[in-house]
């Protein structure tokens, strides 16, 4: 049976006040920009489903409880009562465990499987605690929580029950050494059972020793009273001398790129025995990967089975390759981030084929203009400035250019996730079908289509033709050019358009549907 | 579904029985008192797998009572930090039933007699219902005659209706209360008739058939019980054994230093250097040859008298207890031989 999280509720953990994401059975996507908690999430899992009290002593509860939390309340009564606690809960899906099943989790009616980790302050330093608290200058007493790993049961566990094997790959992690050592144990780990790994324990050392007794034994029988033998302690056995290879190479020799495929590939491998891992989570996958590498990681990742994939990404491809319904985005605020699992299947589809694009951009901006093509794309910043007297950048609003008019893909995220949303587009001589009944649907206080009314007025170039004609003139009729300076423009638009923000820039006005449409999105 | 307490003789295969049981039940729950008991078990069934199988669940009492029953459902709730085994202040009885310090300490820890008491007043018994048929298809409880207090209440209401439930017990060794709180079930073990009665009462089909003859004790040792404790036992073998009064120093210290014998003792058998144990705690084992009773004086004055069965009832039931650990002979020795040797 698949073993997987199907939900986690993280309380004054790092950035997190309140804060309760769901995930599904195989494929999940994190996606949000820098600081928006992508990891911390990935670290609240790993360490909850690890539980190891040394993982947390580690990075210290300094830095895994909420600041925020900690400053309002040295702020405020400083009260032991009032202490601020830290905790992070693990939902599982039906486990057939009672060691796991019970109501001891923040959700209370119902019984559920579930782990949970929780840092509290220990009452019997009540007195110690509050000789801290009074201090002049505020000082939090860290030391005097205990960290405390329980199963929805009341359970205590540790490390060495297994209720769930797991693996975080974390890419920017790739050349450290502590990193790759947890690396090969954890995938030891899933590869054997536990009677096995004794049974290779028991082994090594019983090898050792015969190296010993066989090999050093003609250098000892040299030595008097001090002799020559083979360490076996916690530093040297066989979990620590263990290493990966691929064609008889340790794959730490391999450069970062291969190293980050093989490891991936390795932990989404099945052996004979069944799935390794139940969980897989990836931390960024598209460092240090080239362009081919990380499609081909892409298409790996995106058939693996039987696994629960819970990936964090910047990257548009392979945030759309994976499916974009399943994307769960960290810029929101609230207690729950928004997902994308109401996005159409056809919509989620034509994402996975469409050429490369700027999808997180989009489904990361609060503010986005739309238009057809590259060349209202290289004018729109400068026509931008000159309307609302504002830079693009600094009101954060985003142009995408959504090369041809497949604007209605993109409406469906913005319809889903309140992005206001102004499109441009050209009438194509008839405005009346192509810009005002064909979006109906999806006009709302968010969504608004900007075109021209002047069915003459075909395309963008006409338009622009018309309310600059000097500046076009004098451009488009020089050198070597024979069209007329309108037909020029619609033959090269891209290299018009760039021709006139480089030479003209300060002269352009913007026709009076652009003009619309950025005085809309900039309010 | 089935649901059936068998009473049981001495060594008439209890343990077999179960191990029997779980051969061919799918999901198992085994719950037993003593540690002893537990550990007998434990290792039975790890003979027979090789492990303890995933499917098969074993717990004492108390660990079942607490770690299966109250934590799933009232740790958070309360904030139970764990249990505590002393009795808890008489005072406290005068608190409501429905009071939580009525069931904890001021350190948050639960009165170990009153943790059945608490999962009937806060309503989570048909919550464990649920947990036990959700997680297993039959249920076996060893050492049943133990249960009294609010244990046997709470063990009574729980027996979920698709699990096969089987009580094992012999009323006779009965020698231990799980626990004990005021009044509660205090004339619960006072004869046989109205505690089969009352088991009757609570729905449970009573079978004193399947386990009346014992495997370990001989004609002997059973018919000795049976007539001079007043006990009924028979015996599934024919092979004689012997029965000894000692009545010399000389014989008494010869046993004494006997080292595949076991001397039981009343109590403080720790005091007495030799292989040795109490009446009430060898309960359970099975591994003993012949035995050695020690007679305390008030024991000895009875079987002088021959009224044996007449002691008080905990005291009769202890000595059962201690004869019926024999496999071959029975020795009874008066303890005043063995004073010298007293630390």
């Amino acid at each position: 049976m698949n073993k997987f999280v199907t939900k986690l509720k993280l309380h004054n953990f790092r950035r997190f006040c309140h804060f309760s994401v769901d995930f599904n059975n195989k494929m999940n996507l994190l996606i949000g920009d820098n600081e928006s908690g992508k990891s911390s999430i990935l670290q609240a899992l790993d360490l909850v489903v690890s539980g190891s009290r040394s993982k947390v002593e580690t990075l210290g509860l300094e830095s895994l409880m909420n600041t925020d939390i900690i400053s309002e309340y040295l702020a405020g009564s400083k009260a032991f009562k009032d202490l601020p606690v830290m905790w992070v809960e693990v939902y599982l899906n039906e486990q057939n465990n009672p060691d796991l099943n019970g109501k001891n989790h923040s959700d209370g009616i119902d019984c559920c499987d579930g782990l949970k980790l929780l840092c509290e302050p220990m009452d019997e330093y009540g007195i110690e605690i509050a000789d801290i608290l009074k201090e002049a200058e505020p000082n939090f007493p860290f030391e005097y929580y205990a960290i405390k790993f329980r199963t929805f049961c009341g359970e205590s566990y540790t490390g060495y029950r297994r209720f769930m094997k797991h693996l975080l790959l974390d890419g920017s992690q790739i050349n450290n050494e502590y990193a790759m050592r947890g690396y090969v144990k954890k995938m030891y780990r899933a590869n054997v059972d536990d009677r096995e790994t004794n049974k290779h324990q028991n082994e090594y050392r019983k090898h050792k020793s015969q190296f010993r007794d066989n090999v050093l034994s003609h250098l000892n029988d040299r030595l008097d009273s001090y002799k020559f033998s083979v360490a076996t302690n916690k530093k040297s056995n066989l979990e620590a001398d263990l290493m990966i290879t691929e064609d008889d190479i340790s794959i730490e020799n391999k450069g970062k790129g291969r190293q980050c495929f093989i490891k991936t590939e390795f932990a989404l491998q099945k052996n004979s025995m069944g799935n390794p891992l139940d969980v897989l989570l990836l931390e960024e996958p598209e460092n240090h990967l080239s362009h081919t590498n990380m499609k081909k990681l892409v298409s790996m990742i995106a058939g693996a089975e039987d696994k629960q994939l819970i990936v964090a990404t910047h990257n548009s491809l392979i945030c759309t390759r994976l499916d974009l319904s399943k994307a769960i985005m960290l810029n929101s605020s609230g207690d729950k981030p928004a997902t994308l699992d109401g996005v159409p299947k056809d919509t989620a589809g034509f994402f996975v084929k469409a050429p490369d694009n700027n999808i997180l951009e989009f489904i990361l901006s609060e503010k986005v203009i739309l238009v057809e093509g590259d060349a209202e794309y290289i004018l729109m910043e400068v026509l931008y400035e000159k309307v609302a007297r504002n830079q693009l950048d600094g009101a954060d609003v985003h142009v995408i250019s959504v090369g041809g008019t497949s604007f209605k893909r993109y409406l469906d995220l913005s319809k889903l996730l309140n992005i206001k949303t102004a499109v441009i587009r050209d009438n194509d001589g008839d405005f009346q079908k192509n810009c005002v009944d064909n979006y109906k649907d999806y006009i709302s206080e968010y969504v608004k289509i900007f075109f021209e009314n002047d069915n003459n007025l075909k395309t963008f170039e006409v338009c622009m033709y018309e309310k600059n004609k000097a500046v076009c003139d004098d451009q488009f009729t020089t050198g070597h050019i024979k069209l007329q300076p309108q037909d020029y423009m619609l033959k090269n638009k891209a290299e018009a358009a760039l021709r006139l923000l480089e030479n003209k820039s300060d002269e352009l006005t913007a026709p009076e549907y652009i003009r619309n449409a950025i005085k809309w999105i900039s309010v | 579904m089935d649901k059936r307490v068998i009473l049981a003789v001495a060594g008439s295969g209890k343990t077999s029985y179960i191990i029997d049981s779980l051969r061919s039940s799918n999901r198992s729950l085994v719950v037993t008192y003593t540690e002893n008991n537990y550990k007998n078990l434990h290792n039975r069934i790890v003979v027979e797998y090789g492990c303890i199988p995933k499917r098969i669940r074993l717990y004492t009492y108390f660990s079942f009572l607490f770690s299966f029953c109250v934590r799933p459902f009232l740790a958070d709730e309360l904030g139970i930090r764990g249990i505590n085994w002393d009795e808890p202040s008489i005072y406290t009885r005068r608190i409501k039933r429905t009071e939580n310090r009525y069931y904890l300490n001021k350190r948050q820890r639960l009165y170990y007699n009153r943790m059945a008491g608490l999962l009937q007043i806060k309503g989570v018994v048909p919550d464990i219902k649920r947990r036990l048929s959700k997680y297993f298809d039959s249920f076996f409880v060893d050492e049943a005659q133990d249960f009294a207090g609010h244990d046997y209440n709470f063990l009574c209401a729980l027996t979920p209706a698709d699990v096969y439930t089987v009580l094992l017990g012999d009323f006779w060794q009965h020698t231990y209360d799980t626990s004990r709180d005021g009044n509660v079930n205090k004339n619960l073990h006072k004869d046989l008739d109205s505690y089969k009665c009352k088991l009757k009462n609570q729905g449970y089909e009573v079978d004193v058939k399947s386990l009346c003859k014992s495997y370990r004790c001989s004609p002997t040792v059973c018919d000795f019980v049976s007539q001079k404790i007043g006990i009924d036992i028979e015996s599934h073998c024919d092979v004689e054994t012997r029965f000894e009064y000692v009545d010399s120093a000389e014989r008494a210290d010869q046993l004494f230093h006997q080292t595949d014998i076991i001397k039981l003792f009343y109590q403080s058998h720790h005091k007495f250097h030799c292989f040795s144990d109490n009446w009430g705690a060898s309960k359970g084992v099975d591994s003993y040859g012949s035995v050695c009773v020690v007679l305390n004086k008030k024991t000895d004055d009875h079987y002088k008298k021959d009224r044996l069965a007449s002691l008080a009832p905990k005291t009769r039931n202890k000595l059962y207890v201690a004869c019926t650990r024999s496999r071959g002979d029975l020795y009874f020795v008066p303890e005043k031989y063995y004073l010298k040797y007293k630390l």
